[in-house]
């Protein structure tokens, strides 16, 4: 496996997406990085993935391209099972759903995120700074798919010490059974892929916890970039840059056209 | 809102819901009308009005362009994930809210997924021109579910915890059988529907081609419901897979057929999105948010949509290289026909 020399930000995401996902388990995929990191896992160590979308489309194989939409024509094509709204989200409340991949504006340290509005909540809900689109199925999958990760860009605004507004619910203020007190099923953030590098949250504290780095980063600088104290595994890797070929795959099989992943 | 001691109907109460089928005439007749006549005679001022499709997905476009031609005051648009049909609403209002205005959103998402943002949006809700409601995709799917099954509240395990549940009716209680918590949301029963399907017949009974979004949970809680198709079919053709029917014909008062009723969203089997045509609107409305200055947007409007009759004035205007662009895009898109 050669090593690229040239691969983007969001190509190196994908790539750790990717390799979270497990063979043969079933993964809620929102639009975007996500259903690229799917599709990269299903061509690479995860044939037998199962992707399910909130507008109803279960198991797809994607042949026909990639969707620009989870409603989109393509996942309804090969599809085993096609019914609506409801039924994606019955399903994953009944835990049918083992990953979701969610994103956000904001996160704080517990993996709580916001895609909803910049400003003041609750006072200025109804006058927002910056009104962001909403949580569409985000919410719904933080609170019932099984494990989610987490994809947000890194900088020290976005990785935020309070949250302008809770959209999606990670471990909330990261007490102990604070997801299953609030009547929650799943078991919350499991990663977090930033441009920077790879986090988990500690089992205890449930903080943000770095894993693994990107090349040409080190603890201290995805810290200065962190807008709240960050945890440390005990030993942080490096994670390997993509090879030639997952690079390949991305740029050439998955998204030729450059709808989600920029070649800038 | 929160602190309101009666909890408060935002469109038809559950029990005027139930009174508004009991009064109704479900007889099975030919329910074919103009989109005029229809939305003259089903949508109101003040009404809320329940919109179908997911995001760019069989939105009923041309039924909002015909609702702007119309003009009304003081909707409030109940929907999940909404794009164009929201966006020509919205807009509307940016040009002139003396002709056209939304009082109030309740919504989970409106933008376009991998087409952007709705400049729309940002202008309406920063300048604090429309009330909000949020609610997750689940949320305003399962409000619809209660309000078709005719019940006043359904349980959900969505967004119990954060700030979701705290912009909207949510209440959270202890589930009386596990003593854990659980969220309580209201029904939406909208005073009209407003869908696009893939094929129906004169009485209304409809199928539903790629996701059923929540098209029949929308159409079967409402008090009326108008559906544009792609194809107007016989009652023996729809009918031939009795279990192919996604929406019954009790459910629905208008029946028009309109060819590509979903452009420039995306309708399976007929037409993928003209996502050019998307960007265009969209960079004319994003000048207004700009600068305030509203010419751009308005000659959209004044060619596209107060500058024909219907919407096949508008599908002219498209043109037929665009229009078969769109189609070839989806039969791309549908290899195995079905």
């Amino acid at each position: 496996m050669t090593v690229s020399k040239d691969y983007t930000a969001q190509e190196i995401i994908i790539v750790a997406g990717a390799k979270v996902l497990e063979d043969k388990k079933v993964v809620f995929v929102g639009t975007g990085l996500p259903m690229v990191a799917s599709l990269l896992a299903k061509m690479t160590h995860a044939p037998s993935l199962i992707p399910v979308f909130e507008a109803g489309a279960v198991g797809p194989d994607l042949a026909v391209g990639l969707p620009v939409s989870v409603g989109d024509s393509k996942t309804f094509t090969s599809a085993s099972f096609v019914k609506g709204l409801n039924s994606a989200f019955e399903m994953t409340q009944r835990g049918f759903a083992d990953y979701g991949f969610i994103g956000g504006a904001e996160v704080d340290m517990y993996g709580n995120l916001n895609s909803t509005m910049i400003g003041d909540f609750p006072d200025g809900y109804q006058k927002p700074k910056i009104r962001l689109p909403g949580s569409g199925g985000a919410s719904d999958m933080a609170a019932s798919c099984e494990k989610t990760i987490l994809i947000v860009p890194h900088d020290k605004r976005k990785f935020s010490a309070k949250l302008q507004y809770l959209t999606s619910p990670g471990h909330l203020d990261g007490s102990k059974d604070a997801r299953w007190k609030a009547g929650m099923q799943g078991s919350g953030p499991y990663r977090l892929i930033s441009t920077k590098g790879i986090f988990d949250f500690e089992e205890e504290s449930h903080r943000m916890r770095l894993l693994q780095t990107f090349p040409g980063e080190t603890k201290e600088s995805i810290q200065a970039e962190t807008g709240f104290e960050l945890l440390f595994a005990d030993n942080v890797t490096a994670f390997a840059p993509p090879t030639e070929e997952e690079v390949r795959l991305i740029r050439e099989e998955i998204d030729p056209t450059g709808i989600f992943v920029k070649r800038a | 809102m929160k602190d309101t001691p009666e909890m408060f109907w935002t469109g038809l109460s559950p029990d005027e819901a139930r009174k508004a089928l009991v009064n109704k005439d479900k007889s099975m007749r030919d329910k074919t009308m103009s989109l005029k006549e229809a939305v003259d005679t089903f949508i109101h001022d003040g009404d809320n009005v329940g919109i179908g499709g997911f995001v760019d997905i069989r939105q009923p476009v041309a039924t909002t362009h015909e609702m702007v031609r119309h003009g009304f005051k003081d909707l409030t648009l109940s929907f999940q994930s909404g794009g164009m049909a929201i966006d020509y609403l919205g807009a509307a209002m940016m040009l002139n809210p003396d002709h056209f205005s939304i009082k109030r959103l309740e919504l989970a998402y409106w933008a376009h997924e991998a087409f952007g943002l709705a400049p729309m949006f940002r202008y309406l809700a920063e300048r604090s021109l429309i009330e909000l409601e949020d609610w997750s995709n689940a949320n305003m799917s399962a409000r619809f579910k209660a309000g078709a099954m005719g019940l006043p509240f359904i349980p959900t395990r969505g967004p119990i915890a954060g700030d979701v549940a705290k912009s909207n009716r949510t209440k959270i209680i202890d589930c009386p059988f596990t003593n854990r918590p659980i969220a309580l949301l209201p029904a939406c029963h909208p005073d009209v529907a407003i869908i696009h399907v893939n094929a129906a017949d004169k009485y209304g009974n409809c199928i539903v081609r790629g996701s059923d979004c929540t098209c029949a949970e929308i159409s079967m809680a409402s008090a009326h419901t108008i559906v544009t198709c792609e194809q107007l079919l016989s009652h023996e053709t729809i009918t031939s897979l009795p279990k192919d029917i996604a929406i019954p014909f009790l459910g629905v008062d208008a029946v028009i057929e309109v060819p590509y009723g979903a452009y420039p969203g995306a309708c399976r089997r007929s037409y993928y999105y003209s996502k050019e045509h998307i960007a265009d609107l969209h960079r004319r409305t994003s000048l207004m948010c700009k600068t305030e200055n509203k010419d751009e947007l308005q000659a959209y409007f004044d060619e596209y949509i107060f500058g024909v009759d219907d919407f096949s004035g508008f599908l002219e205007k498209i043109g037929v290289a665009e229009l078969l662009k769109a189609k070839k895009l989806e039969a791309a898109n549908c290899e195995r026909l079905v």
